[in-house]
């Protein structure tokens, strides 16, 4: 079977989440890959959320927001900003592939740029195969400690 | 030393601290923590180069928030530390004096942060040779090979939360590794939780580290959780020009804004 990556969209209530409900009501046609998860700010998603969807079996990543200055809240997405450089060089520096999370800002107004965001993320991940980093390691502790009790 | 126990008997005579967190020596001649509350054990007192320890630690323990008036002794690491815990106002006023000893091997006392905040300041520590050393190498890799040279350190891990304790910075009642609903971190020392509680760390503590090192010494297992730190710092460094443990008013890079952040990965 043909491997379909399962990508995970954190965005925001007020730009991206509108956005993507007017790809809907548009019936702009894009990729069935993504789930989306809907959350009040960009300021509110935080870097372990993204690290569970990996751990629990997501390829990619979707992070999507209000344009800055268009903030619901006013600061949110300034905040939310600084922490993804951050949060990015941390990964970067571990030797994680950062490129199976875009980040983006996507307003209530651009539908069909939500839909070209999904297509091209679907794509690029499709591309780069499942993401098995993850799974390989605790894969190879399980192995180590079982080898280490046959040993005894 | 005689110079350093005089001038700890002077303040305790004149009723400006009544506990004090030092070093004395203990076996093989290495440092260990003292906290003297009285005039009698002051020739225990030490403070030689290798008193490497972080003693600002011990801040946040209730005994000594009890103890009001305190004295903390400590090398140019735990000054910053203070400088970074004020920013933080972690500290109310139970600190009444700082004393170190400086290159010239003179005591030098502050009965206020403002004073030791110029004092770092005008001595602000570098990374160390080996440190700078290894952060040279590591960038140098690759992705993959980063992976694999992060992945093998933490999956030796065995999630004592050493680095956590000793790190003045570490100071949640609760840290979110004690969650269980939801868990965030796996208990048991599996890698990709290793990983999980390790980027957590490095994340807070980005933009606070100070840089003292204590983590990745007192590592049972010989990771060198402090790179992780100090790359995050040296980051924080280059792109919002924040400094750490640099002034008392600096706050938190992660906790402010500027609309002109420059990055290029945003689409």
């Amino acid at each position: 079977m043909d491997f379909e990556p399962k990508i995970v969209a954190f965005v925001c209530n007020w730009c991206t989440y509108a956005g993507a409900d007017l790809a809907g009501t548009s019936r702009t046609k894009y990729a069935t890959n993504v789930s989306i998860i809907r959350f009040p700010c960009t300021g509110r998603i935080d870097f372990m959320l993204l690290m569970k969807a990996f751990e629990n079996g997501a390829d990619g990543i979707i992070v999507s927001g209000c344009h800055p200055n268009d903030c619901h809240y006013t600061s949110g997405n300034f905040h939310a900003r600084r922490r993804w450089i951050v949060f990015r060089s941390v990964l970067d520096f571990m030797g994680f592939d950062t490129d199976r999370i875009t980040f983006s800002w996507v307003s209530a107004a651009e539908g069909t740029k939500w839909a070209g965001l999904v297509d091209e993320t679907t794509e690029k991940i499709r591309e780069k195969g499942a993401f098995t980093d993850f799974k390989k390691l605790d894969v190879e502790t399980t192995n180590q400690m079982i080898d280490e009790e046959l040993a005894k | 030393m005689k110079n350093l126990q005089n001038k700890v008997a002077e303040l305790f005579e004149n009723g400006t601290i009544n506990l004090m967190i030092g070093f004395k020596e203990a076996i093989h001649k290495l440092p260990v923590p003292c906290f003297i509350d009285n005039v009698s054990q002051i020739e225990q007192l030490i403070f030689t180069p290798s008193c490497k320890g972080n003693l600002a630690v011990y801040l946040h323990k209730i005994e000594i928030k009890q103890a009001k008036k305190v004295g903390i002794l400590g090398n140019i690491a735990t000054l910053r530390s203070l400088v970074q815990l004020t920013s933080e106002n972690q500290l109310g006023d139970i600190v009444k004096t700082v004393i170190t000893i400086n290159a010239q091997g003179e005591v030098v006392v502050f009965s206020t942060m403002d004073e030791v905040e110029a004092y770092v300041q005008a001595n602000f520590p570098e990374y160390t040779d080996e440190d700078k050393k290894l952060l040279e190498q590591l960038n140098a890799m690759t992705r993959a090979e980063r992976w694999q040279y992060w992945t093998e350190q933490f999956s030796a891990c065995i999630k004592c939360y050493a680095c956590r304790a000793v790190c003045p910075m570490c100071y949640c009642p609760t840290c979110t590794v004690e969650s269980n609903q939801p868990q965030w971190i796996k208990v048991s020392s599996q890698t990709t939780g290793n990983l999980e509680w390790h980027t957590m760390r490095a994340m807070h503590l980005a933009g606070r580290c100070i840089n003292c090192g204590e983590c990745g010494r007192i590592c049972p297992v010989g990771i060198p959780v402090h790179l992780l730190t100090a790359k995050m710092n040296q980051e924080i460094e280059d792109e919002f020009g924040a400094k750490t443990g640099f002034s008392c008013k600096s706050g938190y890079a992660l906790n402010t804004f500027k609309p002109g952040d420059k990055e290029q990965f945003i689409k």
